[in-house]
């Protein structure tokens, strides 16, 4: 009887004692602990930024009980992750996942530490897209929603398929919804913070709101939107270039702009220091500005 | 050798792509949007009544499709409402029952939470019957189960471990209670309105 559920029960303790290693407490801000995931075994520790209230007097709880002093890396609000150091050496690191592996259906966990010992919930993968834009404009490669409950202070932790990978990074659920950020994007954010403290982005300095195109315009054009300046900042590649207040933005190169993703989506971090040819529409007349994109 | 786990997670992931082939999304009205679940291959649909604002119901098929569909039958109180589309040969679930159903055992829901397409959802199935604590002046025929209902899953899909369809997603009753109608009941409905089955 029940040798199913016996051996699925064991199976998944099994999982939270393998992986629970790399499964660290992140102090950075009043009364409520995070949790972080072990990086690299030099001590490179991933959690997510809004839990790091502060820059200093951080620190990371180890699964051995230690304590250790953290100094911040860098942060990307846009993307919510953080990276931090820890001065030690041989950590354990995550056997890292891809979602290319994964199915709607798959069970996972959840893992946090927001106190001394690891804590988990199950759940499945709800929903899995592709890439996607946080409403703070930062890239994520995959969508990857489970129905996990997130407990406080889980945000930051793994997601862990049943092989024992670690599949992505929790952020804080949003309307009861759990959003994990993918193995691809954790890389390349904490790559970029590792160079460069930050993840470079593309800059223009315009204000900007979409604005529905005259009809003649939609025909001609093929797009029903474009992007009103409604405000240039001083010295700006945008104010350089000879924008201005009431310029409606068009196209960026090949790029066709109808939305401010496809704006955000044109200003990656490979813009910077680029010559950018932009499509413009003043006083019903079309024209073309070169911008020097720069970086934010 | 796979591990138990494994399997599960395999049978899991064959499952959910087996149901999603038979859930829609329904639209109506400026605000209402949810799902909805292929009931027979000729184009018979089913959602939740409140679902459907006004008479502008247009549904989505599983590959893309966009139809118009017509309101066949509604029934506010037990909150179903039968559409009809043009289409054949569209993939149905196999039909299951709730009667067998015991308290624990897994259960799947499948919609569109706040918009997201063919998300699924597990939880364990709590109970059945008339009364439901959280709302004891109801007196309709519940499934509760034990998972999170979010705008978008209405009308959708709740199957068992063997990938039948054992209730429609309906709603929210507290914060981790999910009510669904169960299938006899749609069955029923179904009968009484278009002298089906």
């Amino acid at each position: 009887m029940a040798e199913v559920i016996q051996e699925m029960s064991a199976g998944l303790a099994k999982l939270v004692e393998a992986a629970q290693a790399v499964v660290v407490r992140v102090d950075g801000r009043r009364r409520l602990s995070a949790t972080g995931i072990v990086w690299s075994e030099d001590g490179v520790i991933v959690t997510a930024n809004h839990v790091l209230r502060r820059d200093n007097k951080l620190r990371v709880g180890l699964a051995d009980g230690s304590k250790i002093d953290a100094e911040l890396i860098g942060r990307d609000p846009t993307t919510d992750l953080a990276a931090l150091r820890i001065k030690s050496a041989g950590l354990e690191t995550p056997n890292w996942g891809k979602p290319s592996d994964l199915q709607i259906g798959h069970i996972v966990l959840a893992l946090g530490r927001p106190g001394k010992s690891v804590q988990a919930t199950l759940g499945i993968i709800s929903a899995l897209g592709g890439t996607w834009r946080t409403p703070a404009g930062g890239q994520v490669e995959n969508y990857l929603q489970t129905d996990v409950i997130m407990y406080p202070g889980f945000s930051g932790g793994p997601l862990l398929s049943v092989e024992g990978s670690v599949l992505g990074l929790n952020t804080s659920a949003i309307r009861g919804v759990s959003v994990s950020l993918p193995t691809t994007t954790l890389q390349r954010v904490v790559e970029s913070l590792l160079a460069h403290g930050r993840v470079r982005r593309g800059y223009l300095g315009v204000g900007i709101q979409a604005v529905k195109l005259p009809q003649s315009l939609v025909e001609e054009l093929g797009q029903e939107t474009g992007l009103l300046v409604v405000s240039v900042e001083p010295d700006s590649p945008a104010d350089e270039a000879g924008i201005t207040l009431g310029d409606t933005i068009l196209a960026m190169d090949e790029n066709v702009i109808e939305q401010m993703d496809d704006l955000l989506a044109a200003l990656g971090h490979e813009r910077v220091g680029t010559e950018t040819m932009l499509q413009l529409l003043r006083g019903g007349e079309k024209l073309e500005r070169s911008v020097k994109i720069g970086e934010r | 050798m796979m591990t138990v786990l494994e399997r599960i997670n395999a049978e899991l992931g064959e499952l959910s792509k087996e149901v999603q082939k038979s859930l829609v999304r329904v639209s109506s009205g400026e605000r209402g949007e949810g799902a909805g679940t292929i009931w027979h291959a000729e184009g018979l649909i089913l959602t939740n009544a409140h679902v459907v604002l006004n008479d502008d119901i247009r549904v989505t098929l599983p590959d893309g499709v966009r139809k118009k569909a017509t309101l066949l039958a509604m029934d506010r109180e037990l909150d179903l409402a039968a559409l009809a589309v043009e289409a054949w040969d569209l993939p149905t679930i196999d039909l299951g029952s709730s009667d067998s159903m015991q308290a624990g055992e897994w259960v799947i829901a499948f919609g569109h939470p706040w918009g997201v397409n063919g998300a699924a959802t597990a939880g364990v199935f709590i109970g059945q019957g008339r009364t439901v604590q959280e709302r004891p002046q109801w007196g309709r025929e519940w499934l509760a189960v034990s998972l999170h209902y979010r705008p978008g899953h209405s009308g959708g899909p709740l199957v068992d471990v063997n990938g039948n369809l054992i209730g429609i997603n309906t709603v929210m009753v507290g914060p981790d209670v999910g009510l669904a109608v169960p299938i006899h009941a749609v069955k029923r409905f179904l009968k009484e309105n278009l002298n089906s089955i």
